[in-house]
């Protein structure tokens, strides 16, 4: 029962987590439009995740967002998987999805990369997004489970420091 | 038997300096934060390749968030001298772009102003070690699925920790 309260705990934190740096992503160019100088702050944020190219990028108020078409649909693809994850998983559950699942939804992404790296095709924003989108959805999958054992993890670790403490 | 856990900052070290060093470098960052996950995916094959014992996803995540963390030192020391030379290549495409495009913002000139100063830097630093600790852990997670044992080796020591690692549907 405690497992399960500290699961659906990870559970709310990883969802309120990707709605936060999605706001903060819509934010960014919003906050440009009204001359607000906060939006070098959100920008600067995501500058190490993302090359924040212009022509990659979808715009919003006439400015692009804070990340590439790419990033934008893992991290919307990471929202609706977790929305999807108490609907396929049980929070107690520390199941990962198959290896041949996860090699599935990374063919796209995988494939879209190689040929633009390579200077085959120019893919437009639209199916970078829906690359992005198809791989983003799997992650929460490993995700959630894998913070729910990462704490118990060093739950388990401080009780043994305490029996250890104890018996001395 | 050799049961002990194995070092988790060897492969960190080198999964991050893999991450950090291709997500600054020009065309190769193109792939962003992905470069970050896989980074920790390295670092967790390292990790399991070493490893006398059976590794939970808690010690993919673990492993994770240190690669991360160099991951973000590796990547902020890179990109000082890099910036300069990204800033003019970016003013010049989007120069060129201007004159193919019928409409370009109207500001577009001042995205690429204002220089990194020392408190920016590791401003930069600090937000850089946070998400990219996120994303290596959840690197390190997806590692240790597709490359960690699912039993332990006859002969070798397990840990005390679970074995939910593997490919299980619910």
């Amino acid at each position: 029962m405690e497992i399960e309260k500290k699961a659906f705990f990870v559970y709310l934190f990883t969802l309120l987590g990707i709605v936060i740096w999605l706001g903060l992503i819509f934010l960014a160019p919003y906050l440009k439009s009204r001359s607000s100088e906060l939006h070098v702050f959100i920008y600067a944020l995501f500058s190490p995740l993302c090359h924040q190219l212009p022509s990659r990028s979808f715009f919003i108020f006439n400015y692009p967002l804070a990340v590439c078409a790419r990033c934008l649909g893992i991290y919307f693809g990471f929202l609706a998987g977790a929305g999807l994850f108490p609907f396929i998983r049980k929070f107690s559950s520390l199941a990962l999805p198959k290896t041949l699942t996860f090699v599935v939804v990374t063919f796209p992404v995988a494939v879209d990369f190689l040929g633009n790296f390579l200077r085959l095709w120019s893919t437009p924003n639209w199916l970078r997004f829906s690359t992005g989108l198809i791989w983003g959805t799997i992650l929460p999958f490993y995700f959630i489970p894998g913070m729910i054992d990462l704490l118990l993890k060093l739950k388990r670790g401080k009780a043994a420091l305490r029996i250890e403490v104890q018996s001395k | 038997m050799n049961n002990q856990r194995p070092n988790l900052f060897v492969p960190a070290l080198i999964g991050g300096a893999v991450a950090g060093a291709l997500s600054s470098i020009p065309f190769f960052n193109c792939l962003c934060c992905i470069w970050i996950i896989g980074g920790s995916m390295l670092a967790a094959y390292l990790l399991v390749k070493d490893s006398s014992v059976v590794l939970s996803i808690g010690d993919g995540a673990i492993v994770g968030v240190l690669t991360g963390i160099v991951a973000a030192v590796v990547h902020s020391f890179i990109d000082i001298p890099l910036r300069p030379l990204m800033r003019e290549f970016f003013q010049n495409m989007m120069k060129w772009a201007g004159e193919y495009m019928e409409e370009m913002p109207s500001t577009w000139e001042g995205w690429f102003e204002g220089g990194l100063s020392v408190f920016g830097f590791f401003l930069r630093l600090i937000a850089s070690a946070i998400f990219f600790s996120i994303l290596g852990a959840l690197g390190g997670i997806i590692g240790i699925s597709l490359f960690g044992r699912k039993t332990p080796p006859r002969t070798q020591g397990t840990s005390d920790v679970s074995q939910d690692t593997g490919d299980r549907q619910p």
